[in-house]
């Protein structure tokens, strides 16, 4: 029997003990760790595959850019994959599992310097470990006036790790990568680069100026395998003054609305008097928020409403609505600027959706609001605040499942509402709800759809495999790219975007990864799979 | 008072859990084990209050698994979760020699993070319903 959990593909056991030997020799005992008891919450999954396919072999857990050069050397010399998370919380994209069985989980949680914060111009560089949190602690000790965009888990995931996956938020600055300056990259052969002006020597404007000279590579380095990102530059936004802040929602009532919302707020959005990645929540979703927060003390969740096998019927979900007095679609936006700015502002965005929907829309601001955690949850979202309550969506099924689908929408009414209607469509069909928002980006939607189901029940596994694939297949087929997946659907995902981008992906890859070190599977990109 | 299910429900995993965090055993899945404890107990008990009162949990846990219990709810939002299991996981190293847990998914999500970045790792993790899932994390 063997004395490690699982072995990487190709490795003998002897060779593997020969690399952990060498790992510990740099690294020390406790920071390369491979008992069960360790390794478990790296197997905390919620896709549909069970965790002996995404179990890894060993953790190990560097401090420093020369513990991560040493460690590619071994890793070259014994041919053991690194999978590499920053905090690890890409929960519902694959967690901190491996793509594939047997590889070391290259924990970076334990380089958590926030090296420099710029507060004239509103920029930090931080390592890996680093949250979202530690920033916001950080400006409040020194008293700084600077809001960092957030991702939901924002308490517990990294500026790094989000960035790295081209994760969003919901401020202006919610395009992550877009906001981000200057990287620094580990390359598996051990050579440290630093992207944009970063290779200048003694460079002062890293973290100011994204391009550099000649071909602009950070895009490389981003859902990626070709090198393990150690320092990354990130844009602040400068908080408002007192007043020149007005989160709102507008709840409408029905579910084909949807086209004539996207075409009353894009216009709004494209001229900037709506700034920020503001989005379009569906009823399934908001209902799942509420979960936490009843005040009797009784949770209330999808089997409350409905016992019955399949997808919720329309008249549930209605039934469901009216209970949380929540819209069929709940739009969540914000102002910012100065109070005469915000105010006539709110003038022109209040004025042309009363105008499109008139006493079909509900409008609430934070004095309607009161102290709503649902709306209390978006107003620190659109702020950069620390909030978790986005994990409510996991008591609304139970059962520890769930899959983000993401598919890129044009920011087109036709378009959402087509989007809508297909993945509405494939879920009801297979048994699950549409469970929705689409957050808005400059000029396209991330359309965000929470595939949720029970991963202790072996049917609805298999059920919530097939969805997905459908979907993934379906919207495809409609011209509808993801622009990021979970671990168990990379491979497929990747070929959605053609031959041609897979081949350059891989000749990449054997550019700068010959041996194949880096998290393959990583965006399907894998030399032990042929194309 | 609990239902007979559930006592015996509480048994297991308590007795588990337990044995598992005294011996110094560790295990990926959940399994039974004699209680076969080798210091006085001095557990942790992280509940939510949709799944049972305060003195249900300590009742049941002494009466498997004799020691000195406290419970403590999780209460508010999911984002205080987060925060206070860190703090109570803190509290607990070197006052405490086992804390489990008997929690809703979407607070698990949260309390398993919150144990990771402590520093922590478990013993096992079941989802002993949809809606139910217990732990026990090493100490």
């Amino acid at each position: 029997m063997s004395r490690f959990i699982a072995l990487p593909k190709g490795v003998s056991e002897q060779t593997f003990a020969k690399a952990i030997q060498e790992y510990r020799a740099i690294l020390g005992e406790d920071r390369v760790l491979t008992d069960p008891a360790s390794l478990q919450s790296y197997m905390k999954i919620m896709i549909p595959e069970t965790e002996e396919l995404h179990k890894p072999s060993a953790a190990i857990y560097p401090r420093t850019v020369k513990d991560i050069q040493a460690i590619v050397a071994i890793a070259n010399k014994y041919k053991t994959p690194l999978w590499t998370v920053s905090t690890g919380k890409n929960m519902g994209y694959g967690s901190a599992a491996p793509a594939t069985r047997g590889q070391i989980v290259l924990d970076l949680k334990t380089m958590k310097k926030i090296i420099h914060v710029d507060e004239e111009l509103g920029y930090c560089l931080v390592e890996p470990g680093v949250t979202y949190y530690d920033l916001q602690q950080y400006f409040r000790k020194h008293k700084m006036n600077l809001w960092v965009d957030v991702p939901a888990p924002s308490a517990m995931a990294s500026p790094v790790g989000n960035t790295a996956d081209r994760g969003v938020g919901y401020t202006p600055y919610g395009e992550h990568f877009l906001v981000s300056c200057g990287m620094e990259v580990v390359l598996a052969n051990g050579d440290v680069i630093r992207t944009g002006t970063g290779g200048v020597q003694n460079s002062t404007s890293w973290q100011s100026s994204k391009w550099g000279y000649g071909p602009y590579l950070d895009g490389l380095f981003t859902q990626s395998n070709l090198g393990i990102i150690t320092k990354l530059g990130v844009w602040l936004l400068k908080g408002p003054p007192p007043g020149g802040y007005m989160p709102f929602l507008m709840k409408f009532p029905k579910v084909e609305m949807l086209a004539d919302i996207v075409k009353t707020f894009m216009p709004l959005r494209l001229a900037q008097i709506i700034p920020n990645a503001c989005v379009v929540v569906n009823a399934g979703w908001e209902a799942a928020g509420y979960f936490t927060y009843d005040k009797n003390g009784k949770g209330t969740n999808r089997s409350t409403f409905y016992k019955g096998k399949g997808s919720l019927p329309p008249k549930v979900f209605q039934e469901i609505m009216d209970k949380f007095k929540i819209g069929a679609w709940n739009f969540y936006a914000a102002l910012y600027g100065s109070p005469e700015q915000v105010a006539l502002n709110w003038k022109y965005v209040s004025g042309a959706f009363k105008a499109k929907f008139g006493n079909q829309v509900q409008i609430i601001t934070e004095k309607e609001a009161k102290d709503d955690p649902i709306f209390e949850y978006r107003r620190q979202l659109m702020m950069g605040g620390s909030t978790l309550q986005e994990f409510g969506l996991y008591n609304w099924r139970g059962g520890g499942g769930s899959m983000w689908f993401a598919p890129v929408a044009a920011a087109r009414p036709s378009e959402c509402d087509k989007q809508m209607r297909i993945a509405t469509d494939i879920l009801n069909k297979h048994g699950f709800d549409y469970v929705s928002e689409f957050i808005v980006g400059w000029r396209e939607m991330h359309h965000i759809i929470d595939l949720l189901y029970d991963r202790t029940q072996p049917d609805e596994m298999h059920r919530a495999y097939q969805c997905f694939e459908e979907l993934l297949n379906v919207f495809s087929k409609n011209g509808y790219g993801t622009y990021r997946t979970n671990t168990a659907f990379m491979e497929k995902a990747a070929k959605t975007y053609g031959p041609e981008m897979r081949k350059i992906h891989r000749t990449l890859k054997i550019a700068l990864d010959p041996n194949n070190i880096l998290s393959p599977g990583k965006s399907g990109i894998n030399l032990d799979i042929p194309l | 008072m609990m239902e007979t299910g559930r006592r015996g429900f509480f048994k297991q995993i308590f007795t588990a859990g337990v044995a598992l965090a005294a011996s110094g055993m560790s295990a990926v899945h959940p399994r039974k084990a004699e209680a076969s404890v080798q210091e006085r107990i001095r557990g942790i008990c992280l509940y939510v209050p949709t799944l049972g009162k305060a003195s249900d949990f300590v009742e049941m846990m002494n009466n498997n698994a004799p020691g000195s219990w406290t419970a403590h709810p999780l209460t508010g939002s999911l984002t205080e979760h987060y925060f206070t299991t860190r703090q109570l996981y803190a509290e607990a190293q070197g006052n405490a020699n086992t804390f489990v847990g008997v929690v809703d998914p979407a607070t698990f999500a949260i309390v398993h993070e919150a144990i990771v970045d402590s520093g922590g790792s478990f013993h096992y993790v079941t989802y002993e319903e949809r809606d139910r899932v217990t732990f026990s994390a090493r100490m």
